[in-house]
């Protein structure tokens, strides 16, 4: 792998390839996500172990122990997701970080996703997928793109960097609050692709007028709907109660299912009624009055009301065929 | 007749249900925020199945209140719509609870503000400059008095609450809309028939 590669490239020869072997021994995968998957003291050792064989010139980047990320506050891990250049917002849990860092994207990768394929393939889909911060201003993008590929190159080192952001506060209040406006806009996105004609406006007052608006036209029809339903309800209760009268001879007939249309009368009858109760596909008035003729209807009181297939129809048809050839 | 059992008893235990949920509701406080209001769930067609079933057990409940009949139908929907909505929203639980409470509270605001204008006659008559809120800030008070029981909401969960209350509106307009083309097609076919 590449980073393996180059790890062996800058740490010396056989360190490398020592560690390399090892590591592919132990997950097979990225060698260095492998590598701090590893307790840390076993990997102290090797980076140790490596550190040692390395001639300092080669390897000045292992003065120290390198700082493994469970030592490191969780939100400056998350932070280091802020290199990357997608724009994409979503929340983020603000935690308090003095710096960004930028080398261990994999290693978090996998921290975070441990189970994920390795992060170092993809850092990008991985940041994407995983919380990030979102970045304010655009001219940050060009600086953190020359960034990031300053980052691909120091990615080899476990030695950690924190950098902070630039052009962004990285003040805990600032972060809370960009947390908070992230989902702010979210939401707002979803709104806005609920409301029509909504997606074209940019500014949070207008959008907020036209969702306004709409609540209230909706409400508006809802009055609108439920008068026209009271000026019928006084018939519901007829209309029902003449189905419903029906029940002991429904009770009968409904053994036509099998023989018609399985796909209407489902067998557990009496149990899925509420769930296969309505077929609604579109209003069909001659159904409805055909059922209304059969007062011995064969369809039970749920399912008479409310079904509206033209397999309904088809049934209704059939039915009738089969009631007057008996 | 099992069947009319069937059809009897979920009624009750809607109305049942009804019940416990505003009892429920009273006593429980605080509630996990629950940040998955999916709502999407709102377009399919079996949540209008459910929601056109249960409305029409209950409008065959329906009291019949002679001043605005509209209105008793008008709530009843909304209260079917709280009911299916299962209590996860903010909104469908103050409908459950809030009809009685939210008209309590009202009163009450009457009374103050009764007992306060009766005691400020002098000062109401000099202008009084009022605080102009930030235009966005109205619109979201606004926002939060049209959803029901949102009113003293945080911005983004009024926001995640509003859109969870448009889907469910949508698809109480279709149901209802259907659901009366329906019975009263049906009723005039019986006039016919």
């Amino acid at each position: 792998m590449e980073s393996s590669q180059v790890r062996s490239a800058s740490c010396g020869g056989k360190a490398g390839e020592m560690v390399h072997e090892f590591i592919k021994t132990e997950s097979g995968g990225n060698s260095f996500t492998a590598l701090l998957e590893l307790p840390a003291n076993q990997a102290m050792e090797l980076l140790v172990y490596s550190s040692e064989i390395v001639s300092p010139k080669t390897c000045y980047h292992y003065p120290k122990p390198p700082i493994f990320p469970s030592d490191i506050d969780r939100a400056s891990k998350f932070s280091v997701f802020s290199a990357g250049n997608s724009p994409e917002t979503s929340s983020f849990p603000s935690n308090s970080s003095s710096k960004s860092e930028f080398v261990k994207q994999e290693p978090i990768d996998s921290e975070s996703n441990p189970n994920s394929s390795p992060a170092f393939s993809n850092p990008e889909v991985n940041q994407k997928t995983t919380k990030r911060k979102e970045h304010q201003k655009k001219g940050n993008e060009s600086s953190k793109k020359s960034k990031k590929s300053g980052n691909d190159t120091s990615e080899k080192l476990p030695y950690v960097h924190v950098r902070a952001r630039r052009g962004q506060a990285t003040d805990s209040h600032s972060l809370a609050e960009r947390a908070r406006r992230e989902k702010i806009n979210a939401r707002m996105k979803l709104l806005q692709d609920l409301v029509p004609g909504c997606n074209k406006i940019s500014g949070t007052a207008v959008v907020l007028d036209e969702i306004i608006n709409h609540v209230q036209s909706l409400q508006r029809q809802v009055e609108v709907l439920s008068m026209r339903l009271a000026a019928v309800n006084p018939r519901v209760d007829f209309n029902l109660d003449s189905l419903f009268a029906a029940e002991s001879g429904s009770a009968a007939d409904s053994n036509f299912p099998g023989i018609v249309s399985p796909s209407i009368w489902p067998e557990g009858q009496n149990r899925n009624q509420y769930q296969q109760l309505l077929h609604i596909d579109g209003f069909n008035q001659p159904v409805w009055v055909r059922e209304d003729d059969n007062s011995s209807s064969f369809i039970t009181p749920q399912n008479s009301l409310l079904i509206y297939d033209s397999s309904a129809n088809s049934a209704a048809l059939h039915q009738n065929h089969m009631k007057m050839e008996l | 007749m099992s069947s009319s059992s069937t059809i009897s008893n979920p009624d009750a235990n809607s109305n049942r249900t009804r019940e416990s949920k505003r009892k429920k509701r009273r006593k429980i406080e605080v509630e996990p925020q629950n940040t998955n209001l999916d709502q999407s769930k709102w377009r399919t067609d079996t949540e209008q199945q459910i929601y056109s079933s249960k409305l029409l057990q209950a409008l065959r409940q329906v009291r019949r209140s002679n001043d605005s009949p509209s209105r008793a139908i008008r709530e009843t929907a909304d209260r079917v719509l709280a009911v299916t909505a299962k209590g996860r929203s903010r909104w469908s639980r103050a409908i459950l609870t809030g009809r009685l409470s939210l008209r309590l509270s009202q009163i009450n605001k009457k009374h103050k503000r009764a007992k306060l204008n009766s005691g400020n006659n002098i000062k109401s008559r000099k202008p009084v400059v009022k605080k102009r809120l930030p235009a966005l800030q109205r619109k979201v008070r606004v926002l939060g008095r049209l959803v029901p029981g949102c009113q003293k909401l945080p911005f983004p969960n009024l926001l995640e609450e509003t859109t969870d209350y448009i889907s469910a509106l949508e698809m109480q307009i279709r149901a209802m809309t259907f659901l009366t083309g329906l019975l009263s097609a049906g009723g005039t076919a019986d006039q016919l028939g």
